[in-house]
Order: C-alpha cells, then sequence, then structure tokens
C-alpha cells in the first residue's frame, strides 16, 4: 500500500462518522424547518431573503417540496456513509474483497444516482418557481463529476467482485 | 472422487511430527494442518517442493487420488 492510500485510510472511519453527525445534523435542520413552515406565516421564506408580494405564488409549496427532497437526500446520503464505513472497515481488516463489499459499492453507486436525480428536482422545482422579480437559482447546472463518480462506483463493483472471486479460489490454497 | 493427501503416514514414517515439518519447510502449522486433514482446496509448487524435500518423498508418495471416495465426502 502506497504510504498516502495508507494515510487516506488511516483519517477515513473519523471523517466519514464525522460527516454521518453533519448530515444528521443537516436533516434535523431541515424537518424543523419544514415543521415551524406549517406553524408560523412566511417562515421560513421571508428570514431567507424571499420577497413575498414578488415571488411566484407557489413559492411555499414549493420550497417545503425541496425541504422534502433535501431529506430524501439526507436519508441517502446516510445509507452511502453506512456503508462506506463498512468497506473501510474491511480494508483496515485486511480483506476486502468480500461479496458484501460489492452489493455496498453498487448500493453506493445507486446512492450517487439518486442524489443526482434529486438535485435535477430541485433545480427543476426552482426554474419553476423563478420569475423576473424574484430569481431563483437552486440545484446548480451541469456536472459531469457525479456521473463519472456513479460510472468508477459500478466499475469499482466490477473489480471488487474480481476479487471476491480470486479470493475465494485462493481461500485453502497452501 | 478425491485428492488425498498421506501426510501422517510420510511423517510417521519419518519419525517427525508436524511442527517440526512446519519449522523445517517455513510454512504455518496452520496450512500444514489444513493440508493434513483434507480440507485445501489447492497446493502451490513451491509449497510441494519443501514437503518433498523435508520429507525425502516424491509428489506420489504424498498425494493419491481416490476415484471412489467414502460416503459423505
Amino acid at each position: 500500500m502506497t504510504r498516502s492510500s495508507a494515510q487516506a485510510l488511516a483519517v477515513a472511519r473519523p471523517v466519514i462518522q464525522a460527516l454521518t453527525v453533519l448530515n444528521l445534523l443537516y436533516a434535523a435542520g431541515i424537518t424543523l424547518l419544514l415543521a415551524s413552515s406549517f406553524f408560523r406565516p412566511d417562515w421560513p421564506w421571508v428570514p431567507l431573503g424571499y420577497d413575498m408580494h414578488a415571488a411566484h405564488p407557489g413559492l411555499p409549496l414549493g420550497l417545503r417540496a425541496i425541504m422534502v427532497i433535501g431529506l430524501v437526500g439526507a436519508a441517502i446520503v446516510h445509507l452511502i456513509l453506512r456503508r462506506l464505513l463498512a468497506i473501510v472497515d474491511t480494508v483496515r481488516g485486511g480483506n476486502p474483497f468480500i461479496p458484501d463489499n460489492v452489493r455496498r459499492l453498487q448500493a453506493i453507486a445507486w446512492g450517487v444516482l439518486c442524489i443526482e436525480a434529486l438535485r435535477w428536482m430541485v433545480a427543476g422545482i426552482s426554474h419553476a418557481l423563478s420569475t423576473a422579480t424574484q430569481p431563483m437559482h437552486m440545484g446548480g447546472g451541469f456536472s459531469f463529476a457525479p456521473w463519472l463518480s456513479v460510472l468508477l462506483l459500478f466499475v469499482l463493483a466490477g473489480v471488487f467482485t474480481q476479487g471476491a472471486r480470486m479470493r475465494d479460489d485462493l481461500e485453502g490454497t497452501v | 472422487m478425491t485428492i488425498t493427501v498421506r501426510l501422517d503416514d510420510l511423517l510417521h514414517a519419518r519419525r517427525m511430527t508436524l511442527t517440526e515439518l512446519a519449522a523445517r519447510v517455513d510454512i504455518t502449522l496452520a496450512n500444514l494442518s489444513i493440508l493434513k486433514t483434507g480440507k485445501a482446496k489447492a497446493i502451490r509448487f513451491s509449497t510441494l517442493e519443501a514437503i518433498c524435500a523435508a520429507l525425502e518423498c516424491q509428489p506420489g508418495e504424498l498425494l493419491g487420488f481416490d476415484a471412489d471416495p467414502p460416503a459423505g465426502q
């Protein structure tokens, strides 16, 4: 193992755990905002800087939908981080080429694809709510990175499939 | 059909224990136990060479082929 990959492995676990906590805090915050939006008028739209007189009439509903999408995204991120942590633990344990890691990598790939789809949904809602007087640009534009990540993850799952097969052949060899 | 390993017989003939053989051929006792109990799936030529050198035998004396193994195998 190269020095950089050994160092990366050493910090992977605490970093993933920290990201898990941040993701949970993010989900809690979004949940709080979403729940409070039903009880307080113009909340949180006005504190967030939206001018309700100039905004699209569907703004509250649209922003609530975006918050729900954010919660779905947080749930997917949580699943991804749990599986990634499990993979890191098998690498640290010296036995990464197992069928479980193939399934985990495939699940992570599908998760990243779903997050990208959610991002496009947010961009679509934002575009629909955008007006000349109250423009909205959420979700970002097209990026190759997520699509390349999905492809890379599926290829990696294929690599691990072969690795698990080779490991199985090697097991019991003296 | 099964490949048999006659390690026990050869060790007895050479008055050698499995532990002594493990030390001589630089193979772990665990791996030699796997071989002795018939649980090995494959054997490297380097391992076969080392065992034959230590036991002063031919591969054919160490390994056998049983076309009709006992029931349960």
